[in-house]
Parts: C-alpha cells; sequence; structure tokens
C-alpha cells in the first residue's frame, strides 16, 4: 500500500456528485479494484460453505465413506482459510480506499478555503465547510468502499442462486422472487430509522453543546452562581435525548425483529419446501441442509445491498456538497490583464479621503471605531469597497490579488493564531526575525513564561493565552511577516498601559523604511505616529501630529481623552 | 501552570461501572431475561432441523415433516417478537443509564473549586465534556448491549449444543485457545491505538476547521502552502495510526476468523466417526455442525466489541476523574464589610512565590484600582481578594472571617470577580440573569438590565427579555454581553466588587460608558478595579501601583500624580501633555 496522503491529490472534477467520486475513485483505481476482487472471493467462499457442508453430510455421512467425509470437511477447512485470509485483504483495500477519498476531499477543502481567502465567509457558510471533514468524508468514504462489498454480495447472490437452481428450479425460484421482496420489505424501515438517528444526533449535538455552554462559562458560573439553574437546564435536555434514543430503539427494535422474521420465514418456507422434495427423493438430505445454510446465509448479503443502496446516495448528498463547495468562486477576481506592480509609493483611500504616506507610520484615529475597520478592510481590498483604493495610482483591482496581499498586510484583533508549536505560527519560513519582532511587540515575555519557549505549543485559537497576549502575539506574528505595509487595527486595546507605552515605543523603529498605519484612539499610540489623521462619519476631517489635533481639534482630543 | 485534571483509576472505574448497573437490578432482569428467552428461541432452529433430517431419514411421512417445519415458523415468530420486546427494554435502560452518567458528570463540573476553574483553563474539561460523552454514549448504547447480548447467545448456543450431545461439543475446545491467545493480543493493543487514532482524526477536523474560520488570517498572511503542509502532516499522522490499527486488525481477524471455521470441520469430522461408530444420529451431527456455524457470528460481535469497551471505560476513566469534595466552610458569620489583608503571600507552584507580603484595608464603600505592569501579580491580588485562592501565608478577611473559608453560597454575597471573560449561556436573556438568584420575578430582571443601560436595547429584541441568546440565539456585541454580565452582579448583589480587567476587550468609548453605569449603579458597595485604562484609575478614591508582587505605591490619583513616581510617568504619557488636566485645552 502506497502512503497517504497523496502527494498529489490532482483537481478534483466537480461538474457532479457523479463525476466527484467517481473522479476519487479512479484515483486509486487499482486498490478499488483489488478492493472488489478480495470482496467477491470473500462472499463467494461464504457462499459455498453450506453447499460444501452438504456434501459432507450426503458422501461422508449417509454413504458412510470416510474418504470422502475427510475429503469434504478439508475443502470445509480450506475454503474457510481463503475466505480469512480474502475478507482481511478486502479490509486492507476498503480502509485504503475509505482514506485516500477521505483525505483527498480534505486537501481539496484546505485548498479551496485558501484559495477563497476573506471572502469564504461571504460566499460559503464556514459551519458547512466544517462539516465536510466532520460529517461528509466519512459519508464520501462509505460510498467508495460499499461498492466492492457491493459487487461481492450481488456475485454472491448470484452464485446461490446458480447452485439453487441446479440443484432444484422451484427451490431456486423461490429465492430468486423472495430476495428482491425481503429487500424491499426490510428498507421499508431503514428510512424512518434514518430519521430518527439523524433526529437524535442533532439533539445529541445540541446536548454536547449545553454542555460545553456551560464548561465555556464555568468561570462565571462558579464566580456569581446559578449552577442549580444550569443543572436543571442540562437535565431537561439530557431527558429529552434520552427520550429520542427511545423513540429511535422502537424503531431498531422493529428492524430488528424483522430481520428475523422476515428471513427466518424465508428460511422456513425453503426448509419446509426442501424437506418435502427429500421426503420424494426428488433431493437429498445433505441438499437439504444446504438449502437451510442458503437461507440463513443469504440474509448476510441482503443486508449489504440494503446497505449499498444506502451508502451510495448519502454518498452522493455528500459528494454534491463538496462540489458545490469547490465550484464557488471569491467575489475579488483578479483582472484578466492585471497591471505590473507599481513601485512602493503612497496608498489612497478615495472613500475616507485618507493618504498613507509611504515609508511612515500613520495613525488613524476614528471617533467610531466600525470606521476604522472599514477604512483598514479598504486599504487592504478585503472586499469590493477596496477596489478604488489606490497604490501609487493604481486601483488596486486592477493588480493581481496574490500581489496586493504580498505587498499590503491587515491585522484585526479577529486574526486567529493558528494552532500548533508557537515557531510555526510567527516565523513558518524560518526567517529568523520572530525575536526581534517579539521584542517591539512586547511579547518576549509571554515567550519567556512558555514551559518549550518558540517551541510551544499554542492551543486552539491561542485560548491558552490571555486576551492581552495573544494580540502581543498577532502583532509580532505581523512584524515577522515584514510586509511592505502593515496596517494594524486597534493593536493594542487589551494589554495595559505600562506594555501599550512600550509597544508604541517600539513600533516605529521596527518598521523603520515601510509604511504602517495604526488605527487606535490610544494617546500612547497616537503620540509616537509620525503622521495622525482624525475620521469622523467615515470622512478624514483633520490631520496632523497628536500633538497639534490636541490643540487645533477639540472632537479629536473629546475621543482620544474620552474627556 | 499546567494543571491537568485528574484521571480515575481501573478500580474506581470498575466500581462505578458495577453501582451503575446495580441501581436498577429489576430492569436488568427483565431486560436480560427477554434477550435469553430471544436467544432460546433462535436456537430452536438447528435442533429442529437436525428432527427434521431424522425424520426424512426415517421416512416419517410428509405430516411429520409439515409439523416440524410448523414448529421452526412459531420459534421464529416469536424469537422475532422477543426481539423486539428485549431490545426496547434494554435501551430503556441503557438510555436511563447513560442519562444519569452524563447529569451526574454535569453536577461534579459544577462543583469543581472556583481556584481549579480559575487555573485550570477549559481545553481539557471541554474534550471530556464532548469526546467522552459521546464516547461513552457510544459504548453504553451499543457496546454494552451488545458485547452482553452476544455472550449470552454464545453461552446459550453452548448449552444447546450440549443438550443436543455432549460429545458433539468437544470440537469447540480446539478453537478456544486460538481465540483467546489471539484477543488477548489483540486487545492489549486495541485501545490505544484507536485512542490515538482517534485523536489523530480529531487533529485533522480541527486542522481543517482552523483553515476554514480562519480563512481570512490565512489569506492576509499568505499561508495557504502552510496550511495545506499542516493538513498533509496532520493525514500523514492519521494514516500512520490508522496503518497500526489495520495491522492489530490484519494479524487479529483472519486468525479468528480460521478460529471460527475449525469447530466446523472438526464438529464433521469427529462427528461423522461418531456416527460412524452409532454413538450418535444423523440429526445430531447436523444440529452439532449447524450450532458451530451459528456460534460464529455472536462471538464475532462480541470480540468485536471488547475495544470499545475499552475505549469507553478510557473515556469514563475521564469522566470520573472530574470529582472534587467540598472542603467544610466556616460557620462564623462576617461582621461588617472591611476587606483587611495582613503580610498576605501566595505561590502557585511551590518555591515561586508571585506575591511577597501585602497588605491593605479596603474600607466599605472605597474604590481602590489596582494597576501595574503584565505579571506583576494585580491579577493573583484579584483572585485571593475575591475569595477565589486562600493566602499561603498571612490573612485575608472580611468582617474579621476568613474570605476563602466562607461557604460558596455566602461569598458570592460578599464578593464577586468579574473577568474579562463574559460568557452569555445558551437560554433567554432573563434567564441569563435570573440565574445568580433563582426566583428573581421578570421586574427584578429588568431593574438590574436598566441599572446597567441595557435595558432600551434588551427591549428591542425579538421577543424583549425573553429572547434566546448565546450560542444559537441572537448574537448579542461584546459591550452587551459585558451589560449582562453587569446585570447578574447588580442582581447577586455583594457588597464588594473585584473587577479584573472587565472591560479590557472592549472598544475603549464603550468601556468609559460601561464603567460610568456601573459606577453609577455600585455607589455604596466596595469596588476593587483591575484596571490598564488609566482613566478608571483616575476615577478611584486610591490607586495601588503593584510591581513585582508589592504595593509600591498607594494613594489617591491627585497624590500620586504629584509624588512624581511610576504613577505619575504613566498618566504623563498617558495623557499626552502633563500640562493638560482634567479639562482638554
Amino acid at each position: 500500500m502506497r502512503d497517504l496522503p497523496p502527494a498529489d491529490s490532482g483537481s478534483p472534477d466537480h461538474r457532479s456528485a457523479t463525476r466527484y467520486l467517481t473522479w476519487l475513485a479512479r484515483r486509486t483505481w487499482a486498490s478499488v479494484g483489488a478492493a472488489v476482487i478480495f470482496a467477491v472471493l470473500w462472499m463467494v467462499c461464504q457462499a459455498v460453505v453450506p453447499a460444501v457442508v452438504g456434501r459432507a453430510i450426503d458422501a461422508g455421512l449417509t454413504h458412510h465413506d470416510g474418504g470422502d467425509l475427510l475429503l469434504w470437511s478439508l475443502v470445509l477447512l480450506g475454503i474457510g482459510a481463503v475466505q480469512a485470509l480474502a475478507g482481511v485483504l478486502r479490509h486492507r483495500r476498503a480502509v485504503y480506499n475509505w482514506l485516500s477519498a477521505a483525505f483527498r476531499t480534505i486537501q481539496a477543502s484546505v485548498r479551496k478555503s485558501g484559495k477563497l481567502g476573506v471572502a469564504l465567509p461571504r460566499r460559503l457558510d464556514a459551519g458547512e465547510v466544517v462539516a465536510i471533514g466532520t460529517a461528509d468524508i466519512s459519508h464520501i468514504g462509505n460510498a467508495i468502499d460499499i461498492t466492492a462489498r457491493g459487487t461481492g454480495s450481488v456475485i454472491a447472490v448470484l452464485t446461490v442462486t446458480v447452485l439453487l437452481l441446479f440443484t432444484s428450479v422451484p427451490l431456486g425460484l423461490v429465492v430468486i422472487f423472495g430476495i428482491p421482496l425481503l429487500t424491499a420489505v426490510v428498507s421499508l424501515l431503514i428510512r424512518p430509522l434514518h430519521r430518527r438517528q439523524q433526529e437524535y444526533r442533532e439533539q445529541q449535538g445540541q446536548l454536547t453543546g449545553r454542555a460545553t455552554d456551560l464548561v465555556g462559562g464555568l468561570r462565571v458560573l462558579r464566580g456569581v452562581g446559578g449552577e442549580p439553574v444550569m443543572a436543571e437546564r442540562y437535565r431537561a435536555g439530557s431527558q429529552s435525548l434520552r427520550a429520542a434514543g427511545l423513540r429511535v430503539a422502537r424503531v431498531e427494535a422493529l428492524l430488528d425483529g424483522a430481520q428475523v422474521l422476515v428471513p427466518g420465514i424465508f428460511l422456513v418456507l425453503v426448509t419446509w419446501l426442501g424437506a418435502r422434495f427429500a421426503l420424494e427423493g426428488r433431493i437429498t438430505v445433505g441438499q437439504l441442509v444446504s438449502f437451510y445454510g442458503y437461507a440463513a446465509f443469504l440474509v448476510s448479503p441482503l443486508r449489504q445491498l440494503t446497505e449499498t443502496i444506502d451508502k451510495l446516495t448519502r454518498g452522493h448528498v455528500s459528494g454534491r456538497r463538496v462540489v458545490d463547495m469547490l465550484r464557488v468562486e471569491s467575489d475579488l477576481p483578479d483582472p484578466p490583464r492585471p497591471v505590473p506592480v507599481p513601485r512602493t509609493g503612497d496608498l489612497v483611500d478615495p472613500v475616507s479621503g485618507l493618504v498613507v504616506r509611504a515609508g511612515r507610520v500613520t495613525a488613524v484615529a476614528a471617533a467610531q471605531p466600525a470606521d476604522a475597520v472599514a477604512i483598514a478592510d479598504r486599504l487592504g481590498r478585503y472586499s469590493r469597497a477596496g477596489d478604488g483604493t489606490l497604490l501609487s495610482g493604481v486601483p488596486l483591482k486592477e493588480l493581481e490579488l496574490a500581489a496586493v496581499r504580498e505587498r499590503i498586510v491587515v491585522v484585526d484583533n479577529d486574526s486567529r493564531l493558528f494552532s500548533g508549536p508557537l515557531r510555526e505560527d510567527l516565523d513558518p519560513d524560518g526567517t529568523g526575525r520572530a525575536p526581534a519582532a517579539l521584542a517591539a511587540a512586547s511579547a518576549d515575555d509571554v515567550v519567556a513564561e512558555l514551559p518549550g519557549g518558540l517551541d510551544s505549543e499554542v492551543a486552539e485559537r491561542g485560548r491558552s493565552f490571555s486576551g492581552g497576549q495573544q494580540q502581543r502575539l498577532r502583532l509580532a506574528r505581523a512584524l515577522v511577516a515584514d510586509p511592505e505595509i502593515l496596517v494594524l487595527v486597534e493593536p493594542t486595546s487589551a494589554v495595559d498601559a505600562h506594555t501599550e507605552a512600550r509597544i508604541a515605543d517600539r513600533l516605529g523603529p521596527a518598521r523603520r523604511g515601510r509604511t504602517t498605519v495604526v488605527c487606535s484612539t490610544s494617546p500612547l499610540v497616537l503620540d509616537r505616529a509620525d503622521h495622525v489623521v482624525y475620521v469622523e462619519d467615515g470622512v478624514a476631517v483633520a490631520e496632523g501630529t497628536h500633538r497639534e489635533l490636541l490643540d487645533s481639534s477639540r472632537a479629536y482630543a473629546r475621543t482620544v481623552l474620552r474627556e | 501552570m499546567s494543571n491537568a485534571l485528574p484521571v480515575a483509576d481501573s478500580h474506581q472505574v470498575r466500581r462505578y461501572a458495577r453501582d451503575l448497573f446495580r441501581r436498577h437490578p429489576r430492569q436488568l432482569a427483565v431486560a436480560v431475561g427477554l434477550h435469553a428467552a430471544a436467544a432460546i428461541a433462535g436456537l430452536a432452529g438447528p435442533r429442529l432441523l437436525g428432527d427434521l433430517v431424522q425424520s426424512i431419514e426415517h421416512g416419517s411421512g410428509f405430516g411429520a415433516v409439515d409439523r416440524i417445519a410448523l414448529l421452526i415458523a412459531v420459534f421464529i415468530v416469536a424469537q422475532a417478537v422477543l426481539v423486539r420486546f428485549a431490545y426496547i427494554r434494554s435501551a430503556r435502560l441503557g438510555e436511563r443509564i447513560l442519562a444519569e452518567l452524563r447529569e451526574e458528570f454535569v453536577d461534579r463540573v459544577l462543583r469543581i473549586p472556583l481556584s481549579t476553574v480559575e487555573r485550570a483553563g477549559s481545553g481539557d474539561l471541554l474534550t471530556r465534556t464532548s469526546r467522552d460523552v459521546d464516547a461513552l454514549s457510544r459504548c453504553v448504547r451499543f457496546a454494552v448491549p451488545e458485547t452482553l447480548i452476544s455472550l449470552l447467545t454464545v453461552a446459550l448456543a453452548v448449552v444447546a449444543l450440549i443438550l443436543v450431545s455432549p460429545l458433539l461439543a468437544l470440537p469447540l475446545l480446539i478453537a478456544v485457545p486460538l481465540i483467546v491467545f489471539s484477543a488477548r493480543w489483540y486487545l492489549r493493543r486495541a485501545a490505544a491505538g484507536y485512542l490515538r487514532q482517534n485523536a489523530a482524526y480529531s487533529q485533522v477536523t480541527d486542522g481543517l476547521a482552523e483553515t476554514v474560520e480562519g480563512a481570512r488570517t490565512v489569506d492576509a498572511l499568505r499561508r495557504q502552502r502552510q496550511r495545506l503542509r499542516r493538513t498533509d502532516a496532520d493525514l500523514s499522522r492519521s494514516w500512520q495510526a490508522e496503518r497500526y490499527t489495520l495491522w492489530l486488525r490484519t494479524v487479529w481477524s483472519p486468525t479468528v476468523e480460521f478460529g471460527y471455521i475449525l469447530p466446523v470441520v472438526g464438529t464433521l469430522l469427529i462427528g461423522g466417526w461418531f456416527y460412524y461408530q452409532g454413538w450418535v444420529d444423523l440429526g445430531q451431527v447436523t444440529s452439532a455442525v449447524l450450532y458451530t456455524q451459528l456460534l460464529i457470528d455472536p462471538l464475532d460481535r462480541f470480540l468485536g466489541w471488547l475495544d470499545e469497551l475499552q475505549v469507553g471505560a478510557a473515556s469514563l476513566a475521564r469522566l470520573l476523574g472530574v470529582s472534587f469534595e467540598t472542603p467544610p466552610a466556616t460557620e462564623e458569620v462576617p461582621r461588617g464589610t472591611e476587606i483587611v489583608a495582613k503580610d498576605v503571600r501566595f505561590s502557585y507552584v511551590e518555591g515561586r512565590e508571585v506575591l511577597h507580603g501585602i497588605s491593605l484595608t479596603i474600607a466599605p464603600g472605597e474604590r481602590l484600582a489596582i494597576v501595574g505592569p503584565s505579571g506583576a501579580g494585580k491579577s493573583t491580588l484579584g483572585r485571593l481578594l475575591a475569595g477565589v485562592h486562600a493566602p499561603g501565608a498571612g490573612s485575608l478577611t472580611v468582617g474579621g472571617v476568613p474570605l476563602a473559608d466562607l461557604p460558596l453560597d455566602r461569598l458570592r454575597t460578599e464578593v464577586a470577580l468579574v473577568s474579562q471573560e463574559h460568557h452569555v449561556f445558551m437560554g433567554t436573556l432573563r434567564d441569563n440573569i435570573a440565574m445568580v438568584r433563582p426566583g428573581s420575578s421578570a421586574a427584578d430582571v429588568r431593574e438590574a438590565l436598566a441599572a446597567v443601560h441595557a435595558l432600551k436595547w434588551a427591549d428591542a429584541l425579538p421577543a424583549g427579555i425573553d429572547t434566546l441568546v448565546g450560542a444559537g440565539g441572537v448574537p448579542l456585541s461584546a459591550a452587551q454581553a459585558q451589560q449582562v454580565a453587569l446585570a447578574r452582579l447588580v442582581l447577586a448583589d455583594p457588597h464588594t466588587l473585584v473587577l479584573d480587567e472587565a472591560t479590557a476587550l472592549l472598544d475603549p468609548r464603550a468601556a468609559r460608558d460601561l464603567e460610568q453605569s456601573l459606577a453609577a449603579v455600585l455607589r455604596g458597595r466596595t469596588v476593587v478595579a483591575i484596571a490598564h485604562r488609566l482613566f478608571s484609575a483616575h476615577d478611584a478614591d486610591r490607586v495601588a501601583v503593584v510591581e513585582g508582587g508589592r504595593i509600591t505605591e498607594l494613594g489617591s490619583h491627585d497624590e500620586l500624580v504629584a509624588a512624581g513616581g511610576s504613577y505619575a510617568a504613566l498618566w504623563d504619557s498617558w495623557h499626552g501633555t502633563p500640562q493638560v488636566q482634567a479639562e482638554p485645552a
């Protein structure tokens, strides 16, 4: 077996769900083919066991032939060995095929998410993309996997039918007509079962959500109280889940009963007819035992056939979700003929009238914090509103988006810290700039406190750090990236005044020769900026140094000193 | 400060599991009885087929054959009906036990001491609450009944076989060593392998979630390639883990499957020889062969679920690990509301003291601001003042009674800690506030909301204060969530509040509004504000500067500014120019 994940995941066929599934199967066609062959062998071995047992009884016992008994017993042993071997080889292939389909789908999802980038939340429901990883990949894997067992089952049923027809035409006919009927009856119950199972899973998810909600707020809860109320509420949810579980169980119980009853009646019918034929001398006793064996055996391929239909259907639905995701395109298209990237120059936001001079630290103090966020988004062309932002006089929409991202980086407080070793998140390309950046962001103490320093693991979303620590790490990460133009949104809102003062002092030197925009209303930060622009109602209304503005603009002073 | 929660040992797990089943002896007996009856009905088939063979051998005629066939049919119908009832009964018991299990777990979570909650972080507990509870559900709903039922079926089938002919049961023994040894080999490795596999798998899905939810950051910092690399590394780890368990199964499953077929062959051969000797008849051999075949399915299911049982036991151990004894509280009642700290020292880790002798008297109604650099011990001091931790040395009392010894209910009426974290619980806005004082009326809740200037937006919600908020409900902004937290405090009504950078993550203007409304509401209450925004220090009666675990400056704002220490330097810097005072120029 080749190692997974595949180094080259290829470009998926996203024309339709069926094509996507076929594409997945084709990528590992040799393994899928092997799985089919082993599955057929495995099922056929199982199918012929009753025939061999029957022969052993007929030849060995009723005819008192010890040699025949030994022969057929050894044949049975041989078939058992082959079945065991084929079974495990099939299983190995099945696992491989399942994983390779699932892995390819995950790779495709990650690639697509990266491509959509800032546009993703606008174009897709993030929860649905995540659900591809948690739910859809199993359905897709199952669909690829079941093809082998499904084929095996069909062949096994055919083998048994042929064997039966050779022994007794009427009995063979009973089986041929009985099986589709049985499958239909049992599958009638599958649908309501799935509905209730779905309902149960949803409620279970809600209850887990309630419990994690409670754990997430445990600090609050243990601090100010409310435990009895929360416990009571959880209990109510738990009891309603229990009721849902019983609803599932009622259908499952019926299904279990039906799975005894329906094939059982079939078994009785075959055995009864067989016994009468045996009495009439039309078949032997051994053949009767074989018939009983066949009827009992057929239950398994029957279940697998029902399973095949079900899994292919679900795989198709999941495939469609993946295909829908793969088809989505960003709302920030590249121009058909991109303009060559201009030399360093001023960055201008025509909407607000903000001019950012190259090579300096410009602070944006907005009376309404939302205005600063909107400006930052436009400066980096994070939405269509930034199409007209000018870099050295060239509208951003005429540049390749990748080139814009390379030159302009916007960091806000929603920027996500990624889990894994801290070093990898701060400095993925190994530039070695991390220590200096950490010092500039006044985050060296955060790293110093970590047991493994830069090699320590960061928890999901950086949860193991306090709000202020996260903010300083985000800033350090942006400084390591060292883009030509860096736009920071409220980079110090969660740190204490001492630290804020330190960061404000170090930011300018750290960004020397580069262009920096800081959206902030903190006097400590504004005082250190080369240039301050005051924004009111989305428009730049005053500019100058912090002290000039304090003197000249009453509104500015009110905003930043909060008097 | 790694503070992993404890895990129960296997002895505790076994005792708990046993007690769980003993709680409902009658239900258990009924469920087991029904399953046994169903299994017995299912075992009639091969026996009757043997009779059928026997009567064909003797040419007993159609009547006898018809009678036996009818009897088989009767048993099948009986088995089907019994299976249905048995399933419902055992599901009812299983769901009940499962509900008790998870509810007891949540009860235990709600009893975790404040000091542990504050220090342990929520990651580990979250995993236990979601993954371990889910794993245990799977175990209780499927693995436990399946193993019990299949074990029962196996046992009864063996009994049936012995009833047919004790001699013909002997070939079963051929398979025992093979199955037992291979099962032990497998099970010794399986649980760890599957746990690793599950962990690797959730790392894959977590990694995907991170890329998707952080798509903006990925794009901004051009981390696409890195995310793909990370994904491939996660997938590769998952593949390694899968390959290990696959290897285990590659060894074990053909071995046991071969073990299943051995007794069938053995029964045929040995049964045939017995038959030649005239010790058994043809019908007995037929039944015996069919019984050994019938054993395969339940035996396979039994062995197949054993590893799930192990995984479930591991989860149960983690759930039971969350168990804390509540220490006995003092009976003393505080006389007055003055908080006095005398030479308080504290360390989280032995030998690494964080606070080095803090002495402080906080008068009722005073507003004290604590400022200082990160890591100076401000938050630790705040937690001690709120009774979360007990001082390592020195004393910290309210009205003369040690704060940390008070029963929790009483403590909450004395002091409350308000931290940066705010949390809106799933539920109505009203419940979110009334929870701190069960039995509060709608009017009480509205009053509390009005006190924090939140009634206006609360009334504007789709269903007013009965609107569902929190995860899955109407989302509240950070400022609104903070107001909810403050409204809770108004209702809880402690005489002292410790605000630990409670406003840090808000946009500065909203923080100002909040603090003003809070100040209005809490007039007459004692307030200790750990602040990094200096305007709140400016508003306080006294300011304490904490540096290096000590109080280095203490006095009113004006006194400290006049003294020209580190506070004064900071204030000047913050305020832009030393000249500008309360009024802007």
